[in-house]
């Protein structure tokens, strides 16, 4: 859920990969928090949203041969902001499932974006925000996992290894 | 095969396409099938879509709604170094392919020299629909008579087209294309708003000749 690459480098701004990473995971309610000003006029559509299946692939432990997962869900699109000339940047995201509404947002902050300057603001508004919210998620995560944690240090190892001293006796 | 020409469509080029993307791809296939059971009928293009720079208009939007992912495209030079490429792989998925001989549908820009037609995929006799079709652009086209005279199904009697820009041995190329029958490649001629289509089924009689 939360990447190592998802930490703020305060030594540099942020890269578009790392942004675009964190837009495919914002989910709509933050997005509509941080672009209440641009989200309502109909943007200039490259590729309207739409929603298809990808395979995705995984490696057993990491390393393994890559293998079909399965597929999941995705929404995508591409757009110029409204208002745009022809040649403005063009804001693209995929996000998982089938919210159009919340990858048509996620594009045009990734379009935002690409003019350094929003960049510091944006970082503040949304970014940051993103960032706590995909750590906060890991945290809940994390300590549900913990619960179910099963200690196997126990006394019958202890007795097992008295066990064989005697049996090499 | 050809390695295709791996380009990440450079985005900031890239206009949009169809306006309504179901339609506008339905409207042009419609004139496309129109276009080829009517050999030699000039028939208007409706280009309910933004445009790359290059090329002309109806021969971009006969392709945006014709190719898929599944097919492949090979641009003469003036197009290739432009911005169509990107334009046509990003709306449509379709591969671009540096041999004109393996590849499905190929677009030729307006001044730039054609590939001989005997040398395109011309499909088999077992599977005559593997051929390619041609998209070629022409100066101008007119049903007036001094031109070709068309003949072959879907034309009752006889059929004037008049292409200017078109190579001097294209009629000579086309008489081995339509020799080949059932095998041939089909060719859409096309302006900036207009299109013929020309079937493998055709002949052309050119009236010096006859």
């Amino acid at each position: 859920m939360f990447q190592s690459f998802d930490n703020a480098d305060v030594q540099r701004s942020t890269t578009r990969p790392e942004w675009m990473a964190l837009l495919a995971r914002a989910p709509q309610s933050l997005l509509d928090r941080a672009l209440p000003a641009n989200s309502g006029a109909a943007p200039q559509w490259l590729r309207k949203p739409e929603t298809g299946l990808m395979m995705v692939q995984g490696r057993a432990g990491g390393t393994g041969e890559r293998f079909n997962l399965g597929e999941i869900t995705v929404t995508r699109c591409a757009l110029r902001l409204a208002g745009a000339d022809a040649q403005a940047p063009v804001g693209v995201a995929y996000v998982l499932g089938r919210n159009h509404r919340q990858a048509q947002l996620a594009a045009m902050a990734d379009a935002l974006l690409q003019d350094p300057a929003n960049l510091e603001e944006l970082e503040e508004k949304l970014l940051k925000p993103v960032r706590e919210h995909l750590q906060q998620l890991q945290t809940v995560r994390h300590e549900r996992a913990q619960t179910t944690k099963v200690d196997f240090l126990t006394v019958a190892r202890e007795a097992g290894g008295g066990d064989d001293e005697e049996e090499e006796a | 095969m050809n390695a295709p020409i791996t380009n990440a469509p450079d985005l900031q080029n890239i206009v949009a396409g169809f306006d309504h993307e179901s339609f506008g791809s339905q409207a042009v296939f419609r004139v496309a099938l129109n276009a080829l059971s009517h050999p030699g009928r000039v028939f208007d293009m409706p280009l309910e879509t933004a445009l790359p720079h290059q090329g002309h208009g109806a021969a971009a939007a006969l392709l945006l709604g014709m190719l898929d992912a599944d097919t492949t495209l090979w641009l003469s030079p003036a197009l290739a170094s432009s911005d169509a490429p990107a334009w046509l792989r990003f709306h449509t998925g379709c591969q671009i392919v540096t041999d004109a001989s393996v590849a499905q549908f190929l677009w030729v820009a307006q001044g730039d020299g054609m590939p001989q037609l005997t040398s395109l995929q011309m499909g088999s006799d077992a599977y005559p629909d593997q051929s390619a079709t041609f998209v070629l652009e022409v100066d101008s086209l007119h049903s007036e008579a001094g031109g070709w005279r068309l003949q072959g199904p879907g034309i009752a009697t006889e059929r004037n087209l008049h292409a200017l820009g078109l190579p001097c041995d294209f009629a000579a190329q086309w008489a081995n294309n339509h020799a080949s029958f059932p095998r041939g490649v089909d060719v859409f001629l096309s302006t900036a708003t207009h299109i013929a289509g020309l079937p493998r089924t055709t002949r052309i009689l050119i009236d010096s000749e006859s």
